[in-house]
């Protein structure tokens, strides 16, 4: 199972990756077809920048999950590696609510999308809108192997 | 009664603020915590459903003003991998390397120059702890001290045009992005010449090292590498203010400077770099954005029970002046600054405050440059600021470990707070001066 979460976590951080690179093309371009008659000035750039930038947002919050970078306010004196393990599960299964919301509702908010189009590309927004049903599944897969290896931690004192 | 059973205003503050509270205490991330807290409330409310997270999430990332938020933290990747940072690092060494607490000093005047590059304090934070931290601890300073000064100097970035906060402020709250860019400039300056002075004070008492002096020639030709780099701000602030570009694109304009320098110029940049600097900026932008997200919808719960106008009434009835005001903003901002990151915090509190700011008649200027210091400040406030937390990541320490110097070095940068805050002038000068048509 770790081997199959590496690989996709390689997947999401290499599209993330390519959504950062690419993003920087529509808008430049949005300011160069302003100065020049050399290339027309394309009315999708600028909605194709934000299409990109929200799959950017999503994809990066969900490998946060995994990698633990989400921020969190500690309030916590420095904890031993059980109670920290037991802070962690309870913690991790508010997130898990929460990704179970995004994955039920957002299967309903994608069916949503795809009778919708975008306002200057005509774009099926569910494209968009898949992102955060995807989001949800992708953290309960993160969630389940955060779990596991916190049990390990909890019930033999180290990891793995 | 068979009516819709609607939570009251005061209900649903408890229901929202306490959740929230509890989910924090118990370490759930920020993000998701502010998420969570619009459920209880979304569920029971007969009038709504859990859809308007979905909405308000949506409505937050689809905005072209948001994007400047990768573009700023990948300009400031671009400048370390590029070695655009190590010519400013010389520069500044040639600048101040003879002071007391030189290295320190460095430390500050390196983030004056990333502040008008790059538009994003936790990219400063992020990328200065790796240069500064070790390399103090190395020569003597302290540790605590060494964290501490790096993630107050990190504010700059945000306070010093370009900056991320101002172009999401400039866009939540309409005031000219050209007008407050012109307007940060002597604020960040006085506050960097605080935190210099400080450095001043802590090498005397505990006798940090000094460097020689540098050469007429070092300082001469150390400016003469970094001119490009330099020009930045010009080309950023200037561009605006020329009407060239937006200022979202901007921030595509200063990734591309920097790429040039680093590939064309400096030459020191290759694919494996590039390739780390776009996933950290993808990663670090990506966590950043996403709490926005949240606290949009949790903003937007807020405003659905009038929460903001319930807790205002009170406040315009005190009769308090500009000043009162200035002072009452800064402090709900410091307040509000330890527990959210800017970004949600300008789309929550900057708009309940705004009409505040007005009924006094103070400058919207003027409001947004006392906004954007105190948030800035957060940054470096417990339990939840950014560039601290940053800074003490990289040093592998607890937060806690560097609170006592960080909060001595917030002193004297609350007295500049305060000097803005009475002197409208202060922000106000600059504007007047190049871009009076913006004031109006």
């Amino acid at each position: 199972m770790k081997a199959i979460l590496d690989g996709y976590h390689r997947l999401l951080t290499w599209l993330m990756v390519a959504s950062v690179a690419i993003l920087i093309f529509p808008v430049t371009l949005q300011i160069i077809s302003r100065y020049t008659e050399l290339i027309p000035s394309y009315i999708w750039t600028e909605e194709l920048s934000r299409f990109l930038f929200i799959w950017l947002v999503m994809l990066g919050a969900m490998i946060g999950v995994r990698e633990g970078t989400h921020f969190e306010v500690d309030v916590w004196p420095t904890l031993g590696r059980r109670p920290n393990a037991i802070l962690k599960i309870i913690a991790n299964i508010f997130v898990l609510i929460f990704a179970l919301v995004f994955l039920i509702w957002g299967i309903q908010f994608l069916r949503f999308g795809w009778d919708q189009t975008s306002e200057l590309a005509d774009l099926p927004m569910g494209f968009i809108f898949f992102a955060w049903p995807l989001s949800g599944l992708t953290w309960i897969l993160f969630l389940i192997e955060s779990f596991i290896d916190n049990y390990r931690i909890l019930t033999t004192g180290r990891l793995s | 009664m068979m009516t819709a059973v609607a939570l009251t205003p005061g209900m649903a503050a408890i229901v929202l603020f306490g959740v929230f509270f509890l989910l924090l205490v118990m370490r759930v991330p920020v993000a998701f915590a502010l998420g969570l807290a619009c459920l209880p409330v979304l569920l029971f409310e007969p009038r709504l459903s859990p859809m308007a997270l979905f909405n308000e999430t949506f409505k937050a990332y689809n905005s072209f003003i948001l994007l400047s938020v990768p573009l700023f933290l990948l300009t400031a990747n671009l400048m370390s991998v590029g070695g655009i940072t190590d010519r400013l690092v010389r520069l500044s060494r040639a600048m101040v390397g003879n002071f007391p607490g030189a290295l320190a000093q460095i430390n500050v005047v390196l983030s004056v120059f990333f502040a008008g590059i790059s538009g994003s304090s936790t990219a400063d934070a992020a990328s200065q702890a790796k240069i500064f931290i070790e390399a103090q601890v190395k020569e003597g300073y302290g540790l605590s001290f060494s964290i501490a000064i790096t993630a107050v100097s990190a504010v700059l970035a945000v306070i010093i045009p370009p900056s991320i906060l101002m172009i999401v402020w400039g866009g939540v709250i309409s005031t000219s992005i050209g007008a407050m860019y012109l307007a940060g400039i002597i604020p960040g300056l006085l506050i960097a010449v605080a935190q210099m002075a400080t450095v001043h004070v802590y090498a005397k008492i505990y006798n940090y090292p000094v460097y020689p002096r540098a050469t007429l020639k070092e300082f001469l030709y150390s400016a003469w590498i970094s001119i490009p780099a330099l020009f930045t701000p010009f080309i950023i602030v200037g561009g605006i203010l020329l009407g060239w570009f937006t200022a979202t694109e901007s921030a595509a304009v200063a990734v591309i400077y920097a790429a040039i320098l680093s590939i064309f110029f400096y030459r020191e940049m290759d694919m494996k770099h590039l390739y780390t600097a776009l996933s950290e900026t993808g990663k670090l932008s990506a966590v950043a954005l996403f709490c926005v997200g949240t606290a949009s919808a949790f903003g937007w719960m807020l405003a659905y029970y009038q929460i903001p106008k319930a807790l205002l009434e009170n406040v315009t009835s005190w009769g308090m002046g500009i000043t009162g005001v200035g002072f009452f903003i800064a402090f709900v901002f410091l307040v509000v600054g330890c527990f959210l990151d800017a970004i949600p915090a300008i789309i929550i509190v900057g708009t309940i405050l705004q009409p505040l700011a007005a009924s006094v008649n103070m400058h919207p200027i003027h409001f947004a440059i006392i906004g954007i210091v105190s948030l800035a400040f957060g940054l470096v406030t417990p339990p939840y600021g950014l560039c601290l937390l940053i800074s003490c990541a990289v040093a592998k320490v607890p937060m806690k470990f560097a609170l006592k110097d960080t909060m001595i070095m917030l002193v004297p940068m609350l007295v500049m707070l305060a000097l803005i805050i009475v002197f409208p002038d202060i922000p106000l000068l600059l504007p007047r001066l190049f871009a009076p048509e913006l004031l109006k």
